[in-house]
């Protein structure tokens, strides 16, 4: 209630450009109606959203054990999060968000090919913040350090956890059947029940012979994006986290609406980047409308009977394409807004 | 995307052919006015033409077979059924304490049957408010809420030999046992005979269940109260405490209380008999279908019992229709126009003729209007409304008779016309082999025999409503991208070819619309805490309906008053164009909520289209047409002072009220009856007013005052 209060005095003031990025993340989550219906389900997704989120900040802080803490958790929770480890190495061995690298070798007046790929392991010249003059700059270099601290001790708590797993599990059948009950589960899509995804529909039509190789291209989807995503968005992972997140809600096998709650909280933690984000209120009411609509669609296939699956699925597809606007326009708010620099440099 | 943004932030901009989709959006948008005008044109037009595209109703479901076997109800059926009917007549002028009660005379003959007998006894409840009881399907569980009186209804229930005990037709049969009366007692007897009837068939392959309700509580609370403990059965600790000892009320011959069952319901009749005569040359048989929120059985159940009693057995059939507007003179206009058109038309191509006689299209259109009308309050028109809230197809019958029922001899005549008919439904239903679900549930009817599909009446929803997103786009784009431009941006020194897209740093920018979208959330807010006051002041308990609606103005407008005065600042610094982008925001919360209504009760967003949309498209700050003087600004404004008017809930229904009865007797007591009606039956007409209507009219309302 105190960060609403802030919020809006702020907001009244017109003095957007002092608001803290984290303070609008953390109220867009708190009072976004979709967490609230996720609690009120008793859905486990808020924990899983917890881990993720103390996975991302652990990086962001530079403190691998709780990073690594937080991601073993929450790929034990849902296989998905196994997908935050790119941006969780990014952020360890280059820090926070900044503008492109390559920006700045222009302005150092380098050669503009050996740009992208090369500088990876490379030592980069790099402002400490944005805007700034060109003389004030820093070295900052790729450090394998804490990424090696990361991964020693993504596997202790991996085998911490299994080893609980397997203790408390002795009795019924051991871990293979945990795999098989959790990410088999997860992989299969076994569960056909009709969810806010574009799954279930799917998989309730297709013939049986068909079925491994469809899922096969199903989950490929989310492993094509993965590579571009990196290679474009590598200089800001805390936002290549989002950019996954969301990514991996829309695609998943069963999304619920607290993994929406989760990346559009986090979207607030782009707030001054994404300020110029276009169909903003158009996306708005695209929300608005399909989590009014699909209740009632819901209803009126399952308890009145008088509508069919198709109705249900069609606010099911029209979700998943205000979720994927909503990527796709951010992702090109953040490379516009990155853009700016350059041009502003040029000159 | 991005692609493109980075070929075009490098060089120049090139004239690129836009894509297909976007181009026809850009247009649409930016002609918003002209398609606006021709979308609400085009749907009133498309509106006036349903009567005339209604089609001709058939039977889709082959295995019905309606009159296809001959009807064996005789006169004997009906020499039984004026025995019960003589003995419930008698009962009225027997004042002895122990003779037997109403529901035992019939339990008693229901037991001679030889059928599965009980009695189900339950109290009146309290009128409550269940916002989203529409959301659950069936009513809510409340215990407490009871007065102590309760009645009791005799069911009985005739296992069927061929059948396995799964499904069921039912039969139900009201009265009244505070005060019987001949035409309540000749429902009963009606039904006994049938029972009767059914009883002895051979070729019985659903169950018979015949609930004989007790109505003295209301006909849908009784058999509501029966369906709800058939389905949701209560077990331990709930149970009545209806026992022998406790009470003067004895059983007898071992009927017990104990719940029976018989399988999933196929579908329900309900029939009572009017003891008035219609004067007509034939018997009259008025079918209601409209259950809670619009919902209608399948329209194969109307049509089995068009055909029979049409085809069949002579009888007349009717639906209800608005007879106000069968002398209306501009009706009769439209039609003569229409019928005029279709001449010229006919003329060029014979096969191109398309109206209907003036009379039939005055007709159509009362019986359609009623039958809009009545789906959307939401209220169900019987008792076979409780049916539909378990997805069971239901109707109820009023049959009276063409001559009074005093005499002996018409009874009987009647009673075989009447109940040859119902062994000729049942034995229809008994053919089905699965639900109803062949022909259509969503459907407007224009005549017994003539209906007006979905996929038609859809359109002029649709044209109605089509322009509400465009325009709000076009004020919405018009704005953002003029603001944008208008704002000097420190690093885009390369002229802003581009401004809309390559803002980098805009402080506020596209999310400009926050302030709008407070202040319209705010009103919404105030919307919500205003629907749930009526049934709190109901629960206050003052009998006076005029106090009760002037004890809710009085909360409502200070309530308003405080949200508007917490939204408003911040609202009020935005700018001076802020109006736009608050009408694109009242507007874009205008279609959700007709949209949504759509889906759950489409009837009642029809309606609330006519009067929503125009209201929503016209309006626009009084001020800033007030400092033109021409023709237009003046019609301008009128039309807009009238739709604001018009479209205030309370003053449209003392409008249409006095228009239809009479401005004397209209009274402020009879809306708060109307709404009280309207909450008490849950019915989500109440929640679209209360939640979409009334503050979109609110924020309309704000627009026109705009300073």
């Amino acid at each position: 209630m105190y960060l609403l209060a802030k919020f809006w005095e702020e907001i009244e003031v017109r003095n957007v450009s002092t608001l803290d990025s984290g303070d609008v993340a953390a109220l867009i989550y708190l009072f976004n109606p979709l967490t609230i219906a996720a609690c009120a389900g008793s859905s486990t997704s808020p924990i899983e959203n917890m881990m993720i989120l103390l996975t991302v900040y652990g990086a962001c802080a530079g403190v691998p054990p709780l990073a690594a803490f937080g991601w073993v958790i929450a790929t034990h929770l849902s296989i998905y999060s196994m997908m935050l480890v790119i941006p969780i190495i990014i952020l360890l061995g280059y820090g926070l968000d900044t503008p492109p690298k390559k920006l700045f070798k222009t302005v150092d007046k380098q050669k503009k090919s050996d740009a992208q790929e090369s500088s990876m392991s490379k030592p980069i010249k790099n402002p400490l913040c944005e805007g700034s003059t060109q003389q004030d700059q820093l070295v900052l270099s790729f450090s394998w350090r804490p990424i090696i601290h990361f991964m020693l001790w993504a596997g202790f708590w991996s085998l911490y956890v299994l080893g609980l797993c397997s203790v408390s599990l002795k009795g019924h059948g051991g871990l293979r059947e945990m795999f098989n009950k959790t990410y088999g589960f997860i992989l299969n899509v076994e569960d056909l029940s009709p969810n806010l995804g574009v799954f279930w529909y799917f998989f309730a039509e297709v013939f049986d012979f068909f079925r491994d190789f469809f899922l096969l291209v199903f989950h490929a989807n989310i492993l094509f994006m993965i590579s571009p995503l990196v290679i474009r968005l590598n200089h800001r992972p805390c936002f290549l986290a989002f950019v996954y997140i969301a990514i991996s809600s829309i695609l998943k096998s069963y999304p619920s609406v607290g993994d929406s709650a989760l990346y559009l909280g986090m979207m607030g933690l782009f707030f001054h980047e994404l300020a110029g984000m276009r169909f903003s209120l158009f996306l708005l009411s695209g929300y608005i409308g399909v989590s009014l609509l699909s209740p009632v669609m819901h209803n009126l296939w399952i308890w009145r009977g008088t509508g069919n699956a198709n109705f249900y699925f069609a606010t099911a597809l029209a979700y998943a394409c205000f979720q994927i606007l909503l990527v796709v326009e951010s992702v090109g708010t953040m490379l516009n807004h990155d853009r700016m620099f350059k041009q502003q440099y040029k000159i | 995307m991005a692609e493109n943004n980075s070929e075009d932030s490098s060089s120049p901009p090139k004239k690129r052919k836009p894509r297909l989709i976007a181009f026809v959006g850009d247009f649409l948008i930016s002609h918003s006015y002209a398609v606006s005008v021709f979308c609400c044109f085009a749907g009133s037009v498309a509106l006036l033409l349903l009567p005339i595209l209604a089609k001709n109703t058939y039977l889709s479901e082959n295995a019905l077979m309606p009159g296809s076997a001959k009807p064996t109800f005789s006169s004997q059926e009906a020499v039984t059924a004026k025995e019960l009917i003589k003995e419930l007549i008698d009962w009225k002028i027997i004042r002895d304490e122990n003779r037997m009660q109403t529901y035992e005379i019939i339990a008693n003959h229901m037991a001679e049957t030889g059928a599965d007998v009980y009695y189900h006894s339950f109290y009146s409840r309290k009128k409550q408010f269940h916002p989203m009881s529409f959301f659950m399907g069936a009513p809510m569980e409340d215990n407490n809420n009871h007065s102590s009186t309760h009645a009791v209804n005799s069911v009985g229930i005739i296992r069927a030999p061929h059948g396995d005990g799964k499904e069921a037709i039912v039969l139900v049969s009201p009265y009244n046992s505070d005060k019987m009366e001949l035409s309540d007692a000749l429902s009963v007897g009606l039904a006994y005979s049938i029972f009767c009837l059914l009883g002895r068939a051979a070729w019985l392959a659903k169950d018979i269940v015949w609930l004989a309700a007790d109505s003295k509580f209301g006909e849908y609370a009784s058999v509501a109260e029966w369906l709800k403990q058939y389905h949701d059965p209560v077990f331990i600790g709930k149970k009545l405490n209806f026992h022998p000892v406790d009470g003067d009320i004895q059983f007898v011959r071992g009927i017990s209380e104990d719940f029976k069952r018989a399988g999933t319901m196929a579908a329900a009749i309900v029939f009572k008999v009017l003891e008035t005569s219609q004067g007509t040359g034939t018997d009259n048989v008025n079918i209601y279908a409209e259950s809670s929120n619009g919902q209608m059985p399948n329209l194969d159940l109307i049509n089995i019992v068009h055909y029979l009693a049409v085809h069949r057995h002579g009888l007349h059939v009717e639906v209800g229709k608005l007879s106000s507007l069968l002398n209306s003179l501009w009706l009769k206009m439209v039609g003569k126009f229409l019928e005029g058109v279709s001449n010229i038309v006919g003329s060029l191509n014979p096969k191109w003729r398309f109206a209907l006689p003036v009379l039939d299209y005055v007709e159509g259109t009362a019986v359609l209007a009623s039958s809009v009308y009545h789906q959307a309050l939401g209220v169900p028109t019987g008792p076979h409304g409780a049916f539909r809230d378990y997805q069971i197809d239901a109707i109820t019958l009023e049959i009276s008779p063409r001559v009074s029922l005093n005499s002996e001899m018409a009874r009987s005549s009647f009673l075989v016309r009447v109940g040859r008919l119902i062994e000729g439904i049942v034995r229809s239903v008994n053919n089905l082999l699965e639900k109803f679900h062949q022909s259509f549930f969503l459907y407007f009817l224009t005549s017994p025999s003539k209906f007006v599909s979905v996929g038609v009446y859809m359109i002029p929803f649709g044209l109605l409503v089509m322009p509400l997103p465009i325009l709000a786009a076009a004020l919405y784009s018009g704005k953002a991208s003029e603001a944008l431009v208008q704002k000097s941006d420190p690093f885009n020194t390369q002229k802003s070819y581009k401004a809309s897209q390559e803002n980098p740093f805009p402080s506020v920018g596209s999310w400009k619309w926050i302030h709008a979208a407070k202040l319209v959330f705010a009103v919404h807010l105030w919307a919500t805490i205003i629907s749930v006051l009526p049934s709190l002041i109901y629960q206050a308990s003052c009998t006076n309906t005029t106090t009760n609606f002037l004890i809710w103005i009085a909360l409502s407008i200070p309530s308003f008053f405080f949200f508007y005065w917490i939204s408003l600042s911040s609202y009020f610094h935005s700018n001076d164009a802020g109006w736009a982008i608050l009408k694109a925001l009242t507007i874009g919360a205008a279609s959700i909520g007709l949209g949504l209504m759509s889906i759950i009760n489409f009837a009642t967003a029809q309606i609330g289209a006519i009067f929503l949309v125009p209201m929503c498209l016209m309006v626009h700050p009084l001020r800033q047409i007030y400092r033109g003087a021409g023709l237009g600004e003046l019609l301008h404004m009128v039309s807009n002072v009238v739709l604001g008017l018009i479209g205030f809930p309370p003053a449209s229904f003392i409008l249409l009220k006095g228009w239809s009865q009479g401005f004397e007797e209209v009274n402020m007591g009879d809306l708060w009856v109307w709404v009280e009606n309207l909450w008490s039956w849950n019915s989500a007409t109440y929640l679209y007013l209360l939640l979409v209507h009334l503050p979109c009219w609110v924020l309309c309302l704000i627009v026109l005052l705009h300073p």
